[in-house]
C-alpha cells in the first residue's frame, strides 16, 4: 500500500508540475502583427510542401523591403479553405494568403472581404511585370483582387532515355502522338500516366481543348452541355485509348515522378510545377527529361492550345497590416522575386521579364507570353466548384469503368444543371 | 494444474503465427524505408536492398517538413493531454459507480456523448472559439482539447474497471471516517493504475499523430505538432518519394512503440494467474 | 431490496452525494466547453443554408429532406454498416484471442508486440502502407498469387465492395492490438477468488472460459464493442487517406460523405445535418447497447 502510495504522489506532483509548465509555456509564436512596425507577414497557404521556397523568397523580402514571410502551410484542401474562409470572422486573419482563381476567388470577392489591388495592376501591366493576358482570371466586375503567385503551363513531361531507346521523338501532330504511344507500347512502355486522384479532369481536358476550345469554355460557363454530342465524342475516343491500354493504372499509389523516372510510363500530363517533382528524384532538365506542348488533336485548328493554371495571392479589406500586405505584394510581382520564386522552384513566373535557367522552359514562358498558343483556364479553376466536384468523381469512375461514360456525363450535367439554375 | 505439453505449444504457436502475419506489413515499411530514394522500384517491394538510405530519407524528410521545435510541443501535448484526461476521467468513474452519483449512468451518458460526435466537425466552431478566447495558436489551447477529447474514453474505461472493485472496500473505510478524496487518492486510483496506463498509452498514440486539431487551432512552427508538418510530404505538390515517406513514417511511430513497451511492464506486474 | 433503495440509503448514510458532484464536475466542464459547445454551433448550421462564408439562411428541415432524397447516401449508409459489423466482431475476436492466449506467460510482452506496433502508425501513415499494398497489382496481389488464393486479379481499391473490405482488414491490422490491450485490463480485473475456487473444483479451459473469465470480462468487453461501435460509425481518416471515397464515391461512409459536403462542397448547412444525423444515429445505437449492457451487468452483481 505503501509503494502504492508514493507513486500516487508521485504521480500528482508530475501532474501539477507538467500543468504549471503548460501554463508557463502557453504562449505560441503568435506577435502583435498589428503593430505599426510589422517585420513579417503571414503567408496562409495550402501548398505546405513549399514551405522552403516561401522562406527562400521570405531571405529576400526581409533584404529589399525589410518585410520577411512566416508561411503557414495546410495539406489539406477542404480544411484549408473552410479554415480560411471562417477566419474572415476572427482576429486571426491572414496578411496573405493563397487562393484560386475563377469560382472559388468569385465567392470571396462576392463577400467584400478581399482587398482590391486594380491599381497595383495597372502599374504592374505598364511596368511590364505581369502579362496582360492574365488580367481577366483575376477580374470580378471590372476590378482586380489578388495578385498572381504562380502561373503554369500543362504540357507533356517525357522520359528522354525511354524516348531514345525506342527511337521516337516528341511529336509534332496528333497522329504522330498516337504512333509515338504504339511504338511505346509495343516495346512493352506504358505510354501516358493517368490518376483518379485530383488530376482525373487532365486528359478530359486536353483532349477538348485540342478539339474544340470554345464547345470546352462554353461548358465552363453554363452555355454547353457535357451531355452535347461532340462533348460525348471526346470521351468515345479517350475511351478508345483506354481500350488500346495507352494509360497506367489509374489507382496506383506511385508517384508519377517515380515511374517517368523507373521508365515504367514514358509521359506525364503536368503543370510546369511538376518540374519540381522531376528535379528532387534527381532527374535532370533537358538531358534526363524533356516537355513538348501537346498538339492539337484536331489538326485543322490555327493556334494550339495550352491549358494553364493561375493562382493568386490575396489579401484582405480588413488584413491585421494593410500596409504591410500591400507593400508585399506590390514587391512580390517585381522581377527580383519574381526571379526567386519561380526559378527556386524550377517553374515560369507571371512576370515575362524573369529569366528562367531552365533553357526550355524559358522558352515555353516567352512563347506563352508572346501569345504563340491559345491559352485556356484548367478545367479546376473554370468549373464551378459543384460541377468540378461531380465531374472529378465522374472522371475517376470513367476511368475504372471507360465503358461507364455515358452514365458519367450525365451525372456531371445534372450537377451543372442544378448549380446554373440558381446561379 | 499443469498446462499441457501441447497446451503450451499451441499458445505459444497461434500467438507466433498470427504474430508474423502481422509483422508483414511492418517488413514492407522498414524495407522500403531503408531504401535509398534512387533504388526505389514498385515492382520489387519484397526485396531489400543492400544499400542503407535510412538516414539519408530521414535527413530529407527533416528538412523537408522542418520538425524541430515541434517535437518538444507534441511531446507536451501527448504526455500532458492524456495525463490530465485519465486523472479527471478516474474521478469521474469514482463518483459515478463508488460514490454512487444519482442517476450516475446518465451523467456516463453525458461524458461518452463526448466522443459520438464527428469530430471533423468541430473544428470550424473549436476555431471560432478559440479565437474569441485569444486562445488560438497556443499551447495551452492545444492541450485543452486534447484532455477534452481523451477525457470520455478515460472515463468510459475507469467507470467500468471500478464496476469490478468490491464496494466493501469503500464501505470499510467510510466507517473508519476517511474522506472520499484520500479513498479516491489511496485506495481506488492506486488500484487502477493498469488500466489507467493502458488509456494512457492510447490516448498518447492518438494524439502524438493528430493532424486536424493542430492544422486549425495554430499556426506557428513551434506551436503546431509535428504531424502537420509531415503531411507536408504526401501531398501532391511534394515530390517526396515513397521511401522517404515511409521513413519519415517509421520515425514518427517510434515515440509511441517506445511509449507502449515502456508502460507495457505495468501490465507484467499484474495478477500473474497463469493458464485458464 | 432493491439497487436504488440500497444505493440511496448508502449514499445519505456515507455522506457523499455533494462529493460526487465535486468530483465528476472537472469532467463535465471540461467535455461540455469543448466538446458539446461546439458541436451546439453545428446543431444550429443544419437548419440553415451556409457556405461558410455569407450569412446563413434558414431553411428549417430542408437539408434533412435532401439528406433523404441523395443518391450517394445510400451507398455511404451501406459501406457505413459493413464498417460497424466488420469491426465490431473481427478486431473483437482477435483481440479477446491474443490477450486470452498470451496472458500471464512468460515473454507474452514480447509476443503481443507485433499486434501493438500497427496502432503506433498514424491515420496517414496508414494509409501510405495500405495504399501501397491494396494498390492495383500491389503487395497483397503478390501475396494472394504466390498462396494460390482467388482474388490475384481484383484491383482492391477500385472495385466497389472491395475496397471497404479492404479498408476494413487494414483497420482489423491496427485495431486489434488496442482491443487485446483493453482485454487484458480486464483480465487483470478479474478477481482471484472465483477462479481460484473454480479450478478446485476442476473446471479448466473452455469451461473455465464460459462460466467465469467471459461473464468477469463483461465490463470490458462493454468498452471495447462500445467504442468499436462508436469508431465504426465515425470512420473517416482511413477512408479518406486511402481512396478519398472513391472511385466515384464508392467507398464513402457516413462521415466521409459529411466531410464533401461541408468542406468539399462548401454546402456547410447540409454537412451539418449530416453530421447531426450521423450523430443521433450513433448516440441511439450507443446508448442502446450501453443500457442494454450495463443492466445486465448490474443484475449479475
Amino acid at each position: 500500500m505503501r509503494r502504492y502510495a508514493s507513486s500516487t504522489s508521485r504521480l500528482a506532483i508530475a501532474a501539477l508540475a507538467a500543468v504549471t509548465l503548460t501554463l508557463t509555456a502557453c504562449g505560441g509564436g503568435g506577435d502583435d502583427s498589428s503593430s505599426a512596425t510589422a517585420t513579417e507577414v503571414k503567408l496562409y497557404n495550402d501548398k505546405g510542401a513549399w514551405k522552403t521556397y516561401f522562406e527562400g523568397v521570405g531571405k529576400l523580402s526581409k533584404e529589399q523591403i525589410g518585410l520577411g514571410v512566416t508561411p503557414v502551410g495546410y495539406t489539406d484542401e477542404p480544411t484549408y479553405e473552410a479554415f480560411i474562409k471562417a477566419s474572415f470572422r476572427t482576429n486571426n486573419k491572414p496578411d496573405l494568403f493563397t487562393w484560386s482563381t475563377g469560382g472559388r476567388l468569385k465567392e470571396i470577392v462576392d463577400s467584400g472581404q478581399v482587398a482590391d489591388t486594380s491599381d497595383l495592376w495597372k502599374d504592374a501591366i505598364a511596368n511590364g511585370d505581369v502579362s496582360k493576358e492574365l488580367e481577366p482570371y483575376y477580374t470580378i466586375d471590372g476590378k482586380q483582387y489578388c495578385v498572381p503567385a504562380n502561373v503554369s503551363y500543362w504540357v507533356m513531361f517525357y522520359n528522354k532515355k525511354v524516348f531514345s531507346d525506342a527511337g521516337v521523338q516528341p511529336p509534332t501532330s496528333w497522329a504522330d502522338l498516337i504512333k509515338t504511344a504504339d511504338t511505346l507500347k509495343a516495346k512493352g512502355v506504358t505510354p501516358f500516366y493517368q490518376t483518379s486522384v485530383l488530376f482525373s479532369f487532365v486528359w478530359f481536358q486536353q483532349l477538348l481543348i485540342g478539339t474544340d476550345p470554345q464547345l470546352y469554355n462554353d461548358l465552363a460557363t453554363g452555355k454547353a452541355k457535357f451531355t452535347d454530342p461532340k462533348v460525348v465524342a471526346v470521351m468515345q475516343q479517350w475511351k478508345d485509348m483506354e481500350d488500346k491500354g495507352y494509360f497506367s493504372d489509374p489507382g496506383s499509389k506511385d508517384q508519377p515522378e517515380a515511374m517517368l523516372k523507373s521508365g515504367k510510363v514514358a509521359m506525364g500530363l503536368f503543370g510546369t510545377w511538376f518540374n519540381t517533382n522531376m528535379t528532387t528524384q534527381g532527374m535532370k532538365p533537358d538531358s534526363d527529361y524533356g516537355m513538348f506542348v501537346v498538339p492539337n488533336v484536331t489538326p485543322s485548328l490555327p493556334t494550339t492550345t495550352v491549358a494553364f493554371e493561375s493562382g493568386p495571392l490575396c489579401s484582405l479589406t480588413k488584413a491585421p497590416n494593410p500596409e504591410a500586405s500591400t507593400k508585399f505584394m506590390k514587391w512580390w510581382v517585381q522581377e527580383k522575386a519574381q526571379d526567386q520564386w519561380a526559378n527556386s522552384r524550377g517553374d515560369v513566373s507571371a512576370n515575362p521579364k524573369v529569366q528562367i535557367k531552365d533553357p526550355s522552359l524559358n522558352q515555353l514562358n516567352k512563347d506563352a507570353g508572346e501569345g504563340k498558343y491559345a491559352l485556356a483556364n484548367r478545367f479546376f479553376e473554370a468549373v464551378p466548384p459543384a460541377v468540378l466536384t461531380a465531374a472529378l468523381d465522374g472522371f475517376g469512375a470513367f476511368m475504372v469503368d471507360p465503358g461507364s461514360f455515358q452514365k458519367q456525363l450525365e451525372t456531371i450535367q445534372k450537377a451543372s444543371d442544378d448549380y446554373w439554375k440558381s446561379n | 494444474m499443469k498446462e499441457s505439453r501441447l497446451g503450451w505449444v499451441a499458445r505459444r504457436g497461434t500467438l507466433a503465427v498470427l504474430g508474423l502475419i502481422w509483422l508483414l506489413p511492418v517488413y514492407l515499411l522498414l524495407v522500403n524505408a531503408f531504401k535509398p530514394t534512387e533504388n526505389y522500384d514498385a515492382e520489387k517491394i519484397w526485396t531489400p536492398d543492400p544499400h542503407f538510405g535510412l538516414f539519408t530519407n530521414l535527413r530529407e524528410a527533416w528538412d523537408a517538413a522542418g520538425i524541430g521545435e515541434s517535437i518538444a510541443s507534441t511531446a507536451l501535448y501527448s504526455v500532458v493531454g492524456p495525463a490530465l484526461a485519465v486523472v479527471i476521467g478516474a474521478m469521474a468513474g469514482y463518483a459515478i459507480v463508488v460514490l454512487r452519483l444519482r442517476a450516475g449512468f446518465w451523467w456516463f451518458l453525458l461524458l461518452f456523448g463526448g466522443t459520438v460526435f464527428p469530430t471533423q466537425m468541430l473544428l470550424i466552431p473549436l476555431f471560432l472559439g478559440y479565437s474569441w478566447a485569444d486562445l488560438y495558436d497556443r499551447r495551452f489551447g492545444l492541450v485543452l482539447i486534447y484532455t477534452a477529447i481523451s477525457i470520455p474514453l478515460a472515463a468510459f474505461v475507469m467507470r467500468n474497471f471500478f464496476t469490478g472493485v468490491a464496494y466493501e472496500m469503500f464501505e470499510a473505510a467510510r466507517v473508519e471516517g476517511a474522506s472520499t478524496w484520500l479513498i479516491f487518492r489511496r485506495i481506488y486510483f492506486p488500484l487502477a493504475l493498469p488500466a489507467l496506463g493502458a488509456v494512457f498509452i492510447l490516448e498518447f498514440a492518438f494524439i502524438w499523430n493528430d493532424l486536424l486539431f493542430g492544422l486549425t487551432l495554430s499556426q506557428s512552427d513551434p506551436v503546431r505538432p509535428v504531424m502537420t508538418a509531415l503531411s507536408a510530404l504526401s501531398s501532391a505538390y511534394a515530390g517526396s518519394s515513397v521511401p522517404v515517406l515511409l521513413a519519415a513514417g517509421l520515425v514518427m511511430s517510434l515515440p509511441t512503440v517506445a511509449v507502449f513497451l515502456a508502460a507495457q511492464r505495468m501490465f507484467a506486474r499484474g495478477l500473474a494467474l497463469g493458464q485458464f | 431490496m432493491t439497487a436504488t433503495t440500497s444505493a440511496t440509503k448508502s449514499r445519505r448514510s456515507l455522506g457523499t452525494g455533494w462529493s460526487a458532484l465535486g468530483f465528476i464536475s472537472p469532467a463535465v466542464l471540461v467535455v461540455a466547453a469543448l466538446l458539446y459547445a461546439p458541436f451546439l454551433y453545428t446543431v444550429f448550421y443544419s437548419f440553415t443554408d451556409y457556405d461558410g462564408l455569407t450569412s446563413p439562411k434558414w431553411v428549417a428541415l430542408d437539408n434533412f429532406k435532401k439528406f433523404l432524397d441523395d443518391p450517394a447516401l445510400t451507398t455511404s449508409v451501406r459501406n457505413t454498416l459493413f464498417w460497424v459489423v466488420g469491426t465490431t466482431i473481427v478486431p473483437v475476436a482477435i483481440g479477446l484471442l491474443i490477450a486470452l492466449l498470451s496472458y500471464g506467460i512468460k515473454g507474452g510482452t514480447l509476443l503481443r508486440l507485433p499486434f501493438m506496433l500497427p496502432y503506433a502508425l498514424s491515420g496517414a501513415g496508414l494509409g501510405v502502407i495500405w495504399g501501397f499494398i491494396l494498390q492495383s497489382d500491389g503487395a497483397a496481389n503478390d501475396l494472394l498469387r504466390l498462396l494460390h488464393l482467388p482474388g490475384a486479379d481484383i484491383s482492391f481499391l477500385q472495385q466497389a465492395p472491395y475496397n471497404t473490405i479492404a479498408m476494413i482488414v487494414a483497420m482489423t491490422w491496427q485495431q486489434s492490438g488496442v482491443n487485446a490491450l483493453l482485454f487484458l485490463v480486464g483480465l487483470q480485473s478479474i478477481p482471484t477468488p472465483p477462479l481460484e475456487a473454480a479450478r478446485l473444483d476442476g473446471a479448466s479451459g473452455f469451461r473455465m472460459f464460459r462460466h467465469i473469465t467471459w461473464p468477469l470480462l463483461a465490463p470490458l468487453t462493454t468498452v471495447v464493442v462500445g467504442l468499436s461501435l462508436v469508431a465504426s460509425l465515425k470512420t473517416f481518416d482511413i477512408v479518406w487517406v486511402t481512396t478519398q471515397g472513391g472511385p466515384g464515391r464508392s467507398s464513402e461512409t457516413l462521415a466521409v460523405t459529411m466531410y464533401r459536403d461541408a468542406f468539399v462542397s462548401s454546402d456547410y448547412g447540409y454537412g451539418s445535418a449530416v453530421a447531426l444525423v450521423l450523430t443521433l444515429v450513433t448516440g441511439a445505437v450507443t446508448v442502446a447497447y450501453l443500457r442494454f449492457q450495463i443492466r445486465g451487468q448490474e443484475k449479475l452483481r
